[in-house]
């Protein structure tokens, strides 16, 4: 497996479309990528529409020859009938799948792959990975973890924590595994952990109820920034001054300018961006316009966020 | 209470103590009682005022549904449009910001308020003049309000401007008299939908239709026009409520106000308001929306019940109090 | 009356009584709907039970067949007293109703429906077999037509009654109770329906038979029972009375008491002129005039479209008016709100599904269409409300124990006399008033003729909608007769008789009467 950091998949994208770009000459038959992701329906799924449709106009006005289609579904079931909808269409040379669940769609993406459709899978793996030519996935577990290691460094290895985590699902279990497993080995004590639905609203009353619980926190760690952004009003209203830190994960642009910013409470965060769909798309291009082969797995580094670095991390027009 | 009160010995039904009425506050007393038990953090001035003011959203809205769910319809679109409300507030005050200042708070929450009675004008025509079940043509629009807030947000949030935040926050986070804000907003709700349906010719038009619509159809009642008012009256609580919600996170997202719609509902029904209409428990609806913000409260106050059980316990606790009211009279 | 009475029979210890009622009554909380039955019912015998609607029939028979536990009195069998906790208990003992209403389940067959609930067989699996063999010899006893395997919704109507009498029949029966088995046949059904009722008399059962058909009853009774405003008037020998005894019999009271005096004839112009309402699958071509001071009786069968004809002129139901006016007036507007402010109001027939809302208390009920009269503002006020209905309640003599009580608490009597306030609060000209009466007691019954007969008297104009034939012929000083959702008769003075209604609500050739009434604006049909 290959271990790259982010910025060096961003250098590396930026060589590949001048390679490409001098390929693209040669190779005038007409090449359809499709790309199936979800709908927009919270924060990070909105960065990965954002980024997924700023990667299709890049591409298409540098290569005339490629086609890229875009194509969201709101639900697994609904991402499943995309699928259909899209192969029955028109012969696909690729598709780029950030899937809903990994079991529901490995069957029908292996259908497509059966017309020989080359498959990048973004994200989320299929379960039998032979069907997967292209992998790329952040690391959930390191989000977790870096953040936790850099917790407990921070407060001494001693102290009193809350965790608010999302929805039940494989994302959010590999991120709280990663975090409990760091502190496991260290003298703090997790207090609590609820869900609050990866949900600014219900993480403000969650955190209300923490603090109405706890009399004394000393940091707060929510497995995603939309989350923080409501631990972070909550904890402004109560006045408590106990709370050292409030950390998130995924590099929401906000709370990377708090980074930015140098704020006291929530100094670092960690990435998982949703930009890896449009790193995605273009190591595909290249596959089919570079002669530059593709195939493997790239797992995206979670590097922690810091005032330093930060602006590597900053997109101010993603709506994430 | 004293000799000076006796007046004509008329029998009046509302003297009794009916006990089936004091149902919902019976329960909520149980509920804060368990609370005291479980955690004395519980009962602490803070914990109390998060919590009342926490409920004022879902209790505000529930106002607006009590009139509808009693003129005989219902209202799934209200989280959705509540959501839909919001973003544009924001953009409205966003927009004006650089040329009026902090007074673009007032003319946004204006424009929320013919925003919300204009979607539920909307939903009232539909279900009225089309003669569409409510539970669908509100399922409808509750898709159409939550993909133009995304629309509008391109699926992440719409942030107030930054020079909003300041003179905006208190209408959530102060206080008139040691009140919050909110329970104020809330209380002046309740209050005005009490009269309404109380004490007005529409309150009781609006019960009569929803009581048995032929009857009401019978004696010369317009039951559209009830039913169409019911659901403009929705809407402008919706609005209310996203006027006291903005300052709170100063944001609206794709998932504002998402699942509010069944909390609103449980909470009326709970209440002792009839799903099937024709009777009406305004403060019941008030109390209902309490209920299940303590609940919620107690679950993350208690160490009693694993995080992946609490969505079951608050089920359970729901089921228990409906049966509660079906035996207690 | 026109032949003296024959005496009545009474307790013959000879008699092989299969039932007995000794005292019967039933009470429901301070309404007696019948009291001191006293009756034998002997095997090998047709006894029928004779009534005018309400005189007690239906109660009579749903406490012989334990449906209903008697508030009085009791039941014996061969001498001794029996008491059943249910219907099961009295089928069981061999007691057995025939529901007027056909109780089966379409989509099950003919066996099916019969075992229905007593399926024989083992723990486990049923023995179509044995059932259907069972149910062929029933059904052949009776003279039916249909097999076991048929699907009772592929049967008609006449069939399916069989089948329903042979669900009765599968034990064998002591008493067999038929309530009006016969309303839903034809002529030669009907025939066929009384050979297997002299059928089982043959056999030595003991049928109970309540019709209103008095040419059926002297056809089959042994013995003849009279009911009338829930008490036994007595028992005769069915060959002794007549079909016209039993009717005198069956009315008793003196008509002129019952209903106030005619009024003399109206002179005033009409205040309310109808023409050419056509009322969607209701009536076709309708017009009428209403006069100041009289009462207009609007009669009909059941499904005539009287009812139709009244809620599509009130724009209840989809209507295309040609004109209506009313005081001269042009007013061929359409919604209960604009017809209450020309003075015009419905009374509905269904007092409990369209006139109160039988969950609110009667002062909602009260002021719920005249909201704008009592409160002029916005605001309602409790206190007026209580002294409306206060005076309501003395002056229409709602007789209740609490002003707090909820419309659906009352008697049917004394909703129906809310009913009446309610529409009286709007202060209306005309009164159109649908079923006045049905289903309650005769003493309101009087009350509620006298009171229309006050409005009248007022200057007011009323339309009474009525299926009891004596109280149109009691109550109006004219009579529309409505056919198959047509006006076909109009009835002045003398005319006016149950015999002419009857005849031009079901007779084709009862249209020529209108033309002896030439003094009518109303549009002719072509």
């Amino acid at each position: 497996m290959t271990l790259i950091s982010r910025r060096a998949l961003g250098l590396f994208s930026a060589a590949s479309i001048m390679a490409l770009s001098a390929g693209a000459a040669l190779a005038q038959d007409k090449v359809t990528i499709a790309v199936s992701i979800p709908a927009a329906t919270h924060g990070w799924t909105g960065g990965v529409v954002y980024h997924a449709e700023q990667a299709e106009k890049e591409i298409e006005a540098a290569f005339p020859n490629i086609d890229v289609i875009v194509k969201t579904s709101p639900s697994a079931t609904a991402q499943v009938s995309a699928l259909e909808d899209l192969s029955a269409s028109q012969k696909l040379d690729a598709l780029v799948i950030l899937p809903f669940t990994s079991e529901e769609l490995t069957g029908p993406v292996e259908q497509v792959k059966a017309n020989g459709t080359f498959i990048a899978v973004v994200a989320r793996g299929l379960t039998d990975p032979s069907i997967q030519d292209l992998y790329v996935a952040g690391d959930n577990i390191a989000v977790g973890a870096n953040t936790a290691k850099w917790m407990a460094e921070k407060l001494g290895n001693e102290g009193k924590i809350v965790v608010l985590r999302g929805i039940p699902t494989v994302i959010d279990d590999e991120r709280i595994q990663g975090f409990t497993d760091v502190m496991k080995g260290t003298n703090i004590e997790i207090l609590d952990i609820q869900y609050a639905n990866w949900n600014q609203d219900e993480a403000f009353k969650l955190m209300q109820d923490y603090l109405a619980k706890y009399p004394q926190i000393d940091a707060v760690w929510a497995n995603d920034d939309d989350m923080l952004l409501g631990v972070l009003e909550a904890v402004k209203q109560s006045g408590r001054t106990d709370i050292k830190y409030a950390l998130g994960g995924n590099g929401m642009k906000d709370v990377v300018k708090m980074v930015m910013d140098e704020n006291p409470m929530t100094p670092v965060s960690t990435p998982y961006p949703p930009s890896m769909v449009k790193s995605a798309i273009y190591m595909v291009a290249g596959q089919f316009n570079g002669q530059a082969p593709m195939r493997g797995s790239f797992k995206l580094d979670a590097p922690l966020i810091t005032p330093q670095n930060a602006d590597q991390f900053w997109y101010p027009d993603s709506p994430f | 209470m004293t000799s000076a009160t006796s007046t004509r010995a008329t029998p009046e039904p509302g003297r009794r103590i009916r006990w089936a009425d004091m149902g919902p506050f019976l329960a909520l007393a149980l509920v804060i009682v368990i609370g005291t038990l479980i955690n004395s953090n519980f009962v602490s001035g803070t914990n109390i005022a998060n919590v009342v003011t926490r409920s004022a959203f879902i209790a505000i809205i529930a106002v607006g549904a009590t009139f509808v769910i009693s003129s005989g319809c219902l209202d799934l679109s209200v989280g959705s449009m509540m959501a839909f409300v919001t973003g544009i507030m924001i953009l409205t005050m966003n927009r004006l910001e650089p040329s009026m200042g902090a007074n673009a708070i007032l003319v946004g929450a204006a424009v929320g308020l013919v925003v919300g009675a204009a979607c539920g004008l909307l939903n009232g025509l539909i279900v009225t003049l089309g003669k569409i079940e409510p539970f669908i043509v509100t399922l409808g629009t509750m898709g159409i309000f939550r993909a133009l807030i995304t629309w509008l947000s391109d699926g992440g949030s719409i942030p107030i401007a930054r020079e909003l935040r300041d003179p905006y926050r208190p209408v959530y986070f102060g206080n008139l008299f040691g009140v919050p804000l909110p329970v104020v907003i809330t209380l002046i709700v309740v209050l005005a939908g009490a009269f309404i349906l109380y004490r007005t010719k529409y309150g009781r038009r609006c019960m009569a239709a929803g009581s048995n619509s032929d009857v009401a159809r019978f004696s010369g009642v317009s039951v559209a026009w009830v039913r169409t008012l019911a659901y403009v009256i929705q809407g402008l609580c919706v609005a209310i409520a996203a006027i006291c919600y903005i300052p709170r996170l100063g944001a609206a997202t794709p998932t504002t106000g998402a699942l509010w719609e069944l909390q609103v509902i449980t909470a009326v029904v709970i209440g002792g308001t009839l799903l099937r209409g024709g009777k009406a428990r305004i403060w019941g609806t008030v109390a209902g929306a309490l209920i299940l913000e303590v609940i919620a409260n107690l679950m993350v106050m208690s160490n009693f019940v694993s995080e992946y059980l609490v969505a079951a316990v608050q089920g359970v606790i729901i089921i228990l109090a409906m049966l509660a009211h079906r035996f207690i009279r | 009356m026109t032949a003296p009475l024959p005496k009545t029979l009474t307790g013959d210890p000879a008699a092989p009584v299969a039932l007995r009622a000794e005292g019967l009554g039933k009470a429901y909380g301070p309404i007696t709907v019948l009291s001191d039955i006293t009756l034998d019912i002997v095997a090998g015998e047709v006894h029928a039970i004779i009534g005018e609607n309400g005189a007690g029939k239906s109660t009579l028979m749903k406490l012989l067949s334990a449906h209903v536990q008697p508030s009085l009195g009791h039941l014996s069998m061969a001498g001794q007293r029996v008491d059943f906790p249910d219907a099961v208990a009295a089928e069981e003992a061999g007691v057995v109703l025939v529901h007027q209403e056909i109780l089966l389940a379409p989509d099950l067959t003919v066996a099916q429906n019969l075992y229905l609930g007593r399926e024989l067989g083992g723990w486990l699996g049923v023995d179509d077999h044995r059932m259907d063999a069972r149910t062929t010899e029933v059904l052949a006893s009776i003279g039916a037509h249909c097999g076991p395997r048929d699907r009772v919704s592929d049967l008609p109507l006449a069939q399916r009654q069989l089948v329903q009498i042979a669900r009765a029949l599968l034990d064998d029966r002591k008493v067999v109770i038929f309530d009006e088995p016969t309303a839903v046949l034809a002529n030669d059904e009907v025939a066929a329906l009384l050979d297997v009722v002299r059928g089982l008399r043959d056999r030595g059962v003991a049928v109970l038979y309540i019709s209103h058909r008095l040419d059926e009853v002297e056809a089959l009774a042994d013995r003849v029972t009279v009911l009338r405003d829930g008490r036994m008037i007595g028992t005769w020998a069915g060959h002794d009375l007549s079909q016209r005894q039993m009717a005198e019999l069956m009315v008793g009271r003196e008509l002129e008491m019952l209903y106030p005096p005619k009024r003399p004839p109206v002179t005033a112009a009409p205040i309310l002129v109808v023409s050419d309402l056509e009322v969607d699958h209701g009536a076709v071509h309708a017009g009428l005039t209403l006069h100041p001071g009289e009462v207009l009786g609007i009669g009909g069968m059941i499904g005539s479209g009287r009812t139709e004809l009244f809620e599509g002129l009130m724009g209840l139901r989809p209507a295309h008016a040609g004109r209506i006016t009313m005081a001269g007036q042009d007013i061929t507007r359409r919604s209960v709100r604009d017809w209450m402010a020309a003075g015009l109001v419905y009374l509905t027939e269904d007092r409990k599904g369209k006139g109160l809302l039988l969950d609110e208390p009667m002062a909602r009920n009260l002021t719920l269409q005249a909201l704008d009269n009592v409160h002029p503002g916005f605001v309602t006020k409790a206190r007026n409300e209580m002294a409306l209905l206060e005076r309501s309640v003395a002056e229409y003599d709602i007789r209740v124990r609490s002003l707090g009580l909820e419309a659906g608490q009352l008697s049917g009597g004394n909703q129906q006399k809310l009913l009446l306030a309610k529409v009286m609060l709007v202060d209306p000209q005309v009164i159109i008033i649908d079923e006045p009466t049905r289903g309650i007691d005769i003493g309101n019954k009087s009350q509620i003729y006298d009171f229309i007969d006050s409005l009248v008297r007022a200057g007011k104009a009323v339309i009474v909608v009525s299926s009891e034939l004596p109280e149109l012929v009691g109550l109006s000083d004219r009579v529309l007769v409505m056919r198959m959702g047509r006006i076909v008769a109009e009835l002045h003075g003398d005319r006016i008789t149950e015999q002419n209604v009857v005849f031009a609500a079901t007779s084709t050739e009862a249209g020529d009467q209108r033309e002896t009434v030439a003094n009518q604006t109303r549009q002719e049909e072509p």
